[in-house]
């Protein structure tokens, strides 16, 4: 192992094993320590420079050791697995890790893209936006010019690249509940689920780490005399041990939504090395809690100064982490910089764990003197009113030029003193982490002794506990966590006794008590480049530079430089950028305020989002003859939910030669098709006859029973909403059926009607569309095909005249049979339990074998009521009403129903509206769907006057046809057009005709 | 109702038994009568007194106001309760082929349902004997809580497999059985 790792001891590398692993960064192999992130394993390593910046390729390092990490993002993994842009200090290393860094050409040490910091100015604030209205070239107009620009800005910009090979892990999601959420496991976050543990609620803790306790596992702090991590893992071993507490480690809540509702993902199997494929990658959690504790600490943030940038810089607190928890030096000797009491604990827990401290440059002069000890205990001299003014190094840190440094005015001295050192470790105070409550709304409030914005109020039931509500120390994060923990217990309504509903004095705490406060210092401006937000190269001119250019609101701000809108949203760059920006306005910080947070906290995998939906969107619905099509040979289609046969393809037949094949059989003889998909609502009631009278445009009371009757639905102005047939069973008891597409609309629109305007209808309305399966028996022999085969019913034309309506038994299977016609030929509708329904199509398939039945599929459907003119989805489109669908005859003038007042509409009168024909090809080219109606040639086709609407190949008419919406159609059959349709390039002549196309009086269907 | 075909169960070789571990055990089966009820507002007690009085092996469960699914072990109920209901009190409808009864049980049982349905299936929430109406996505469900860790699933016939396709992808985490 290199100089870098410490002598692991106690108190230092608290989170390693003994275990050595190996793991390769840009195609080299390393070894880390189990228990390691990937960041700490590269620093130990020695390797400083893990990625190159988004716009100017500075070479950058870690710079924190949790999720704000703004520059160490690395590419993950390999082929389908491939995941960019993931912060190497949250990877928990495992055997066999393949890392590589990322925008970087050839490589993250030499990088020929680092031309562009020659470019800088040029890529100043706004700069795409300026682009976008840069100069004209000679023949370019401006935005020509930008479109030149794009392809190389966006080559040379940017992050790691992603794959478009498919992923091969599954996701999982899980919905939970409970009484108390506490998010955070930290001090406060473990006072308040100890509280509301021992009440007996049911509580969920959240943490983004691999092991709870926060930042008590880095702690020097003793806790009832236990050091503060073995205390703290005592604590979780107890509430682990409750039944009603869980603990969700390795787990982000990534966003706070309305009705107390959060998001978290949890990282099941990522830091595993051998990864079981039944256990999904992560876990998407919907976690409802009736109350919640926010206790999610605070995120150091740096000092902006010339030079900020160079690997080798990272944040103080950051830097003691990877000491204590790591065993890892950030450095071969630390500068610490600081602006608060906080550095000064970094510099001597460094110390302790075996890292040289050359110094401590503190920019206050007021110091108190038991802080200035602990910069004693490590050795290292003492700068207090100094600052940085540069950094030396330009690929990493050499040492550090400081001054003399004015709190006051914010000015450094003429005075410089270079200081030797490769890592400086920078404290800039602390900003709560309140993001999720931001979501919810709460407006954050600036709180000028801590110099950081504090969660608002409320809106929703949460409790702030620990630095994340400004509660900063260990006495102050137990307190605020029970006090939270009472709180939320009271929103959930448990009753306390008086004694418990007291706040405890708290576990006895041996560790620092210093003042979190830190300066009002945010920059040391000195003249150099300066970055305030390191993932998307915004400087402190870029900020001054929006402010000249007007840009003053924050929010404006944040869109026109970038500023916090990277992957880490500006978890270390809001607040500094929001001083620089108030000091450019001359305005205090409360009043320049600050834009909200959005979810998800951290970069989310868009397959945890699409969880066990990833492969397929929706679930598939089958009908009870599914498997005996598929056998069939029939090619399915999804057709809405459902899956359909679309033919019956013989070996070699297309498509369309299976489709003419079939509807020409069903024409000469006899064809069956599932028609199970139909909607079927069984309507009940004594009101239901009534009920049904007012939903159709034709009448429906005196509808006998034992017969079926053709219906029009319309909406409330007037348009056709759906049509379909309804069957009377008995004298209050009626099935109704509706389009395939429109089942679950027609269900709502009934439910509404029958809840909400007519609630005094005794209606009951229930969705049956999957009790029955249906079969349509249709062609000249499809009485003879019944006959065969049905029992205990009459299927002649007495018997069961058109319309009709039987109970009978086929192969032992009760069905019922309706005598309907959709094709325009003899036919019938056979309905049975949907569990018989494969043994019907097995017994009507066998009863029609002599008369060379065949199966016909949804293609073979659509043709042959294409050529008999019956209107569907594509006519029933939502713009068409009766009268423009020939269909006005089915309009009762006699009665009220839902649309009647609105269809009088005088528009809906008007001859010129679209109104339904049918064309054929007059040049043999098929005329495809949608294709305008237009009176001109190729070139000069004119203006639309309709469209097509439904088309095939009409075996019937030996040409190719289609249904039609016309402008003043029914007045024009007989005259010839084009079916126009550009896209496919295409221009048929067509002649205009009655879409009555076959058996116009209907003698088939009722023969 | 004697002498009828044979039903056949969406699921087909799917849900054939399978030995593996006994964290969760998933079977399926058709109903022999599955039946709901609705009331009319007016009739409510009257109704669930005529439900309640012939109760038996059968679970009643209440999905609505005034409205109850049953599934009885044996055929016929749908025109039983037709004729002692009537028009005046209620409507009957026969649902014996519109769903499919999936049933999962093992200690892990709540585990595996809470990972797809937005129910809190907690005992305080979600009582054995009680009925919750829920979905899994686009498929609506009736879950009836038969045990600490047992549950009847009432699946849309039409989308059982595709809700046996997850069930058994979630299953597979704790690891199951289907009998």
């Amino acid at each position: 192992m290199s100089a870098f790792r410490l002598n692991l001891r106690d108190g230092v590398g608290t989170n390693l094993s003994d275990k050595s692993i190996s793991f390769s960064f840009d195609g080299k192999s390393y070894r880390g320590i189990e228990g390691d992130t990937l960041a700490s394993a590269l620093l130990a390593n020695g390797l400083s420079i893990i990625g190159r910046s988004f716009k100017y390729h500075r070479p950058r390092g870690v710079f924190t050791a949790g999720s704000e990490e703004p520059n160490a993002l690395v590419t993950l993994h390999s082929g389908g697995r491939t995941e960019p842009n993931i912060r190497a200090t949250e990877v928990e290393l495992f055997e066999g890790l393949v890392a590589r860094s990322q925008n970087r050409r050839p490589s993250v040490n030499f990088d020929l893209m680092a031309v562009n910091q020659l470019a800088g100015k040029a890529f100043s604030a706004g700069f795409y936006y300026k682009t976008f209205m840069g100069p004209a070239l000679r023949g370019h107009k401006a935005t020509r010019f930008w479109w030149v620009c794009e392809q190389f800005i966006r080559r040379a910009a940017g992050l790691g690249r992603g794959t478009t090979i498919p992923d091969p892990d599954h996701y999982a999601r899980m919905n939970a509940f409970c009484d108390i959420l506490v998010v955070g496991s930290g001090a406060a976050g473990l006072a308040a689920a100890r509280r509301v543990a021992a009440s007996g609620v049911r509580v969920i803790v959240c943490e983004e780490s691999a092991r709870a306790g926060g930042a008590l596992a880095s702690s020097p702090d003793f806790i009832d005399g236990e050091p503060a991590r073995e205390w703290s893992a005592d604590q979780i071993a107890e509430l682990s041990a409750m039944d009603n507490v869980s603990i969700l480690t390795r787990t982000t809540v990534q966003g706070y939504f309305d009705d107390n509702t959060f998001f978290a993902i949890e990282r099941v199997t990522d830091h595993l090395a051998h990864k079981d494929r039944t256990v999904p990658r992560q876990r998407a959690w919907n976690i409802r809690a009736k109350s919640a504790v926010i206790a999610t600490g605070a995120l150091e943030r740096p000092m902006v100064f010339a030079g900020n940038d160079r690997p080798g810089i990272m944040l103080a607190d950051s830097a003691r982490r990877y000491a204590v928890e790591f065993g890892t030096a950030p450095g071969r000797a630390v500068a610490v910089f600081t602006n608060n009491d906080t550095g000064w604990l970094a510099a001597r827990d460094l110390a302790k764990a075996g890292v040289i401290v050359t110094a401590i440059v503190d920019v206050r002069t007021d110091i108190e003197a038991s802080i200035r000890v602990l910069g004693e205990e490590c050795r290292a001299t003492i700068h207090s009113g100094s600052a940085i003014r540069s950094v030396k190094g330009m690929r990493g840190v050499n040492g550090i030029v400081i001054a003399t440094y004015n709190e006051l005015t914010g000015e450094l001295g003429a005075d410089s003193k270079t200081i030797a050192c490769d890592c400086v470790a920078v404290s800039g105070g602390w900003s709560p982490a309140f993001h999720l409550t931001s979501q919810q709304g709460g407006k954050p409030v600036w709180d000028t002794e801590l110099q950081a914005f504090l969660p608002g109020d409320p809106l929703q039931k949460w409790h702030g506990a620990g630095a994340m509500a400004g509660e900063f120390g260990l006495a102050q994060a137990f307190r605020s966590g029970e006090e939270a923990a009472l709180k939320a217990l009271a929103d959930t309504g448990v009753a306390m006794p008086k004694q418990a509903a007291k706040i405890g004095s708290g576990p006895d705490i041996d560790g620092d008590e210093i003042d979190y406060a830190p300066a009002p210092v945010f920059e040391i401006n000195s003249g150099g480049k300066s970055f305030v937000d390191l993932q998307h190269d915004v400087t402190a001119e870029d900020v001054r530079l929006a402010h000249r250019e007007g840009f003053v609101s924050v929010e404006h701000l944040k869109r026109y430089t970038t500023l916090g809108m990277a992957t880490d949203q500006g978890k270390t760059s809001n607040v500094t950028g929001l001083a620089i920006m108030a000091a450019a306005s001359n305005k205090p910080i409360a009043d320049t305020g600050t834009t909200r947070f959005r979810p998800p906290y951290t970069p989310v995998a868009m397959g945890a989002i699409a969880g066990e939906k990833y492969g397929h969107l929706a679930a598939e619905r089958l009908t009870p003859m599914h498997d005996i099509h598929v056998e069939s040979g029939a090619g399915m289609y999804a057709n809405g939910p459902w899956m359909r046969p679309e033919t019956y393809n013989l070996p070699g037949e297309t498509v369309e030669q299976a489709y003419i094949r079939e509807t020409k059989a069903v024409r000469a003889g006899v064809g069956i098709v599932d028609v199970s998909t139909l909607g079927k609502i069984d309507v009940q009631g004594p009101d239901a006859a009534e009920f049904l009278n007012r939903v159709y445009t034709n009448g429906f009371a005196k509808l006998p029973v034992g017969k079926a009757r053709y219906g029009l639905m319309l909406r409330e102005d007037g348009f056709l909403f759906d049509d379909g047939t309804t069957w009377r069973f008995d004298e209050h008891r009626y099935l109704m059926t509706t389009t395939t597409a429109g089942a679950g609309r027609v269900m709502e629109h009934l439910e509404y009607y029958r809840d909400f305007v007519w609630p005094d209808l005794k209606v009951a309305l229930a969705s049956v569309s999957d009790e029955w399966a249906g079969v349509a028996v249709a062609g000249p022999k499809s009485r003879e095909l019944l006959k065969v085969c049905v029992k205990k019913c009459d299927v002649s034309d007495k018997g069961l005249p058109f319309m009709g309506l039987v109970d009978g038994v086929i192969a032992d299977i009760p069905v019922k049979i309706a005598r309907l016609s959709f094709s325009g030929e003899l036919a019938f509708e056979v309905y049975c339990g949907a569990h018989w329904g494969s043994a019907l199509w097995h017994a009507l398939m066998s009863a029609g074998r002599k008369l060379d039945v065949v199966p016909y599929g949804l293609e073979a459907l659509s043709t042959l009521r294409i050529e008999k003119g019956h209107v569907a989805g594509p006519e029933l489109n939502g713009r068409t009403t009766p009268h423009d669908l020939g269909l006005s005859g089915m309009v009762s003038s006699k009665k009220n129903f839902v649309g009647s007042v609105l269809l009088q509409r005088e528009t809906f009168s008007k001859q010129d509206r679209l109104q339904l024909v049918a064309v054929k090809s007059l040049d043999g080219q098929r005329i495809r769907g949608g294709s305008h109606l237009v009176a001109g040639s190729k070139d000069e086709p004119g203006i639309s006057q309709g469209h097509t609407t439904s088309t095939c190949f009409s075996p019937e008419l030996g040409c190719y046809i289609s249904l039609a919406l016309l402008e003043g159609g029914y007045k024009r059959h007989g005259e010839k057009l084009f079916a126009t349709n550009p896209v496919r390039d295409a221009h048929v002549a067509i002649e205009v005709l009655s879409h009555h196309m076959v058996d116009p009086e209907g003698g088939r269907m009722r023969g | 109702m004697a002498n009828l075909a044979e039903k056949l169960s969406p699921l087909h070789e799917l849900a054939m038994p399978r030995s593996g571990s006994d964290k969760i055990i998933l079977s399926e089966r058709l109903c022999d009568s599955l039946v709901q009820v609705q009331a009319w507002p007016d009739s409510v007690g009257e109704v669930e007194k005529l439900i309640n009085g012939t109760r038996g092996k059968r679970s009643v469960m209440p999905t609505g106001p005034g409205r109850w699914l049953i599934d009885d072990p044996a055929e016929g109920l749908e025109d039983k309760l037709r004729k002692k209901i009537g028009a005046e009190l209620g409507a009957v409808t026969g649902l014996t082929h519109a769903r499919v009864v999936v049933s999962i049980s093992g200690e892990k049982a709540t585990w595996v349902l809470a990972s797809g349905i937005a129910l809190d299936f907690d005992l305080s929430a979600f009582p054995t004997g009680t009925t919750q109406v829920g979905h899994h996505h686009e498929i609506g469900l009736t879950i009836h809580r038969t045990g600490e860790n047992s549950f009847d699933l009432y699946v849309f016939t039409s989308l059982v497999r595709s809700f046996w396709q997850w069930i058994e992808k979630a299953s597979a985490e704790p690891g199951f059985s289907v009998v």
